[in-house]
């Protein structure tokens, strides 16, 4: 177990091109799962690489236990990596791949047959140990790039998109296994996926990225209830946060907004009073747009128009124009809602789950207490 | 209609394995002849067959020099270019660096010129340093000439060594110089076959920088010992033969070894 410290740090790979991390800034805790979670291209990979070793570090510092590291070599951080592509060594066995790393390491012979064995019994390898990586399914090929880092009992393990390569059914299987290794063994874990459900399934903590740049650090439900920016209320979510222009008006004193050509009163505890006439963008989750008002009636309503309908078994995913809105709104109803596509029909809103964001995207909703690091 | 299909394929596959087979069978034949008898009859069967020939050639025809050099020569030549071969394919593949591509292009370009149009530039550098009517001078120059083919054919099959394979092989704890070795080049193998195989062919048979850089009869290589037997005014064609067929057998060693390998370089890629 180890304190892994990002503290302000950046890659830059061209100049011209900005920067691939930029100013990252994280704290992950002795035994902490934390995974960094965007879109292609928002760094997560960069930053984790800079972890590893495997990307020098143009500014900032990277500490382990309190240690800079900076210019230790990957070799020396006593870290482990699972890649996305397994990277397992195609001209050696199993048993060789899973020893590799430990003969390196000068680590008696007895005691490698010895801890490659224990890894194969965990991990189900034993029946395997004489094949080449060609000769194995995805799947198991996945258990055995997780024993190789295991078999190292390192500091801390790195995990580079590892499940996306496996199929939907084994993803989820994958899942559970690493999410249990990281039980039993108590691990440091830093993990990076585009995946929102490995995210919120498996971390302790995420850590959402953007554009280089870190957006919002917290556990994955205050994430979801309460984000910062338009990104992460966007980004995080399926289907994402409702996210329609609006503008503050006169009335309650600056706590209602007009959304298309509906007025919405914001509860206090949801957002401060703002200026009259400020544009905002209005935010609420599927799920608390409802096409019934509710046993306490308290919820406000919206005519719409069904423009789409999903139906998903366990639930229906409903998309409406809103009067005077350009983009969809989209409620998460029951799997037996009667909605059909060019119906009429009110959409009640559970306004106390509400979100404001101001013009520069920035959350105003009250109660925002993890803001970007 | 299948079968007559069938029956044409035969027909054109035996009559392209006579083709490609044919001179080979035909110099096997003349190496168990003698000259007198060949000169008889250019095509008859070797009867009696003069088994005698090849120990004659190599002991007393000097085969056995010629077959020593030969096999000093192309064995270090090989292995040379093989290793500083792949080390700078490796190297071009893998790592970012100023003027990677303008190295990579210069050192292709070279295989664009006709090998003759150096020849006597050679000369004069290895009559400077010593190297002319040396085996060592001849070694070098077949590196030099044999390495740009060898990088551009291993450059290509090391590039498409996923990086992350070395990034693992960094985490396990190895350095470069040990990635190169342990995992790199285990990885490239087929390749590497490839190209020891064709550097091998290439050079056991090479006779163009041989005839200019060597004369000393005891550093003359097997293409040159056999040349001995053409002269101005006769041939000994059934030395020349056996010669051949004395030749031939490293070649056929190679190939039979390294094939399967080849196989695997030829169609590395071609399937998932």
């Amino acid at each position: 177990m180890a304190i892994v410290t990002l503290d302000k740090l950046t890659k830059i790979y061209d100049r011209d091109h900005g920067a691939a991390a930029d100013n990252v800034s994280l704290e992950i805790g002795h035994g902490e799962f934390m995974v960094l979670l965007g879109p292609s291209g928002c760094g997560k990979t960069t930053t984790l690489r800079m972890i590893a070793g495997l990307e020098s570090i143009t500014d900032g510092t990277l500490s382990i236990d309190g240690k800079v590291v900076n210019k230790v070599p990957a070799k020396d951080r006593d870290i482990a990596m699972v890649f996305q592509s397994y990277a397992l060594y195609p001209h050696m066995t199993v048993k060789n791949n899973l020893a590799f790393g430990l003969r390196r390491r000068s680590v008696p012979r007895a005691e490698i047959e010895e801890k490659v064995r224990r890894v194969a019994d965990t991990l189900e390898l034993g029946s395997l140990l004489g094949r080449r990586p060609h000769a194995l399914s995805g799947g198991q090929r996945q258990r055995v790039a997780l024993g190789r880092a295991i078999v190292r009992d390192p500091k801390v393990f790195l995990f580079d998109e590892p499940l996306s390569n496996l199929d939907a059914a084994l993803r989820v299987s994958t899942r559970v296994e690493i999410a249990a290794l990281h039980r039993r063994l108590g691990a440091t874990m830093i993990y990076v996926t585009h995946d929102q459900i490995e995210a919120m399934t498996m971390g302790t903590r995420i850590c959402i990225m953007n554009g280089g740049r870190v957006m919002q650090v917290g556990k994955p439900l205050d994430v979801y209830r309460r984000p910062v920016n338009t990104f992460v209320a966007g980004f995080l979510g399926n289907p994402p946060m409702n996210l329609v222009p609006a503008t503050i008006t006169d009335d309650d004193g600056g706590r209602t907004v007009r959304v298309g050509e509906t007025a919405l009163r914001i509860p206090a505890e949801r957002a401060p009073a703002s200026t009259p006439g400020s544009p905002v963008t209005f935010g609420i989750r599927a799920e608390h747009v409802a096409l019934t008002a509710g046993p306490a009636g308290d919820r406000a309503e919206v005519a719409g128009e069904v423009v789409q309908v999903e139906s998903l078994g366990a639930e229906t995913i409903v998309m409406t124009r809103l009067a005077g809105v350009e983009k969809t709104f989209v409620a998460r109803v029951a799997g037996d809602a009667a909605v059909r596509v060019g119906d009429r029909c009110p959409l009640f809103l559970d306004l106390t789950e509400t979100h404001l964001f101001d013009a520069q995207g920035q959350s105003m909703t009250t109660g925002q207490d993890e803001r970007t690091a | 209609m299948a079968s007559l299909q069938r029956a044409i394929l035969m027909l054109i596959l035996c009559g392209y394995t006579a083709f490609a087979a044919g001179p080979f069978v035909w110099a096997a034949m003349l190496s168990l002849r003698t000259t007198t008898e060949i000169h008889i009859d250019h095509f008859a069967l070797p009867d009696p067959i003069h088994w005698e020939k090849f120990p004659d050639a190599w002991f007393n025809s000097n085969y056995a020099t010629y077959f020593l050099n030969s096999v000093q020569v192309v064995v270090a030549a090989v292995l040379i270019v093989t290793i500083v071969g792949a080390m700078a394919a490796h190297c071009l593949a893998r790592y970012r660096f100023r003027l990677n591509r303008v190295i990579y292009f210069v050192l292709f370009s070279t295989i664009i010129f006709p090998p003759q149009i150096t020849i006597i530039s050679l000369f004069q550098v290895l009559v400077n340093y010593g190297l002319y009517n040396s085996k060592l001078g001849l070694t070098l120059v077949y590196v030099a000439i044999q390495l740009p083919l060898t990088v551009y054919i291993l450059e290509s099959f090391f590039a498409r060594i996923p990086a992350d394979l070395f990034d693992a092989a960094r985490m396990d704890g190895y350095s470069d110089w040990e990635i190169f070795w342990r995992v790199a080049l285990p990885v490239a193998l087929p390749a590497v076959a490839t190209t020891v195989i064709l550097n091998f062919i290439l050079l056991w048979n090479e006779f163009l920088f041989a005839v200019v850089l060597i004369t000393e009869e005891a550093n003359r290589t097997l293409p040159l010992g056999i040349q001995r037997f053409i002269g101005d005014t006769q041939e000994d064609i059934g030395m020349i033969a056996t010669g051949l067929m004395i030749a031939i057998i490293p070649v056929v060693a190679i190939y039979a070894f390294f094939s399967e390998k080849l196989i695997q370089g030829m169609t590395a890629g071609a399937v998932k």
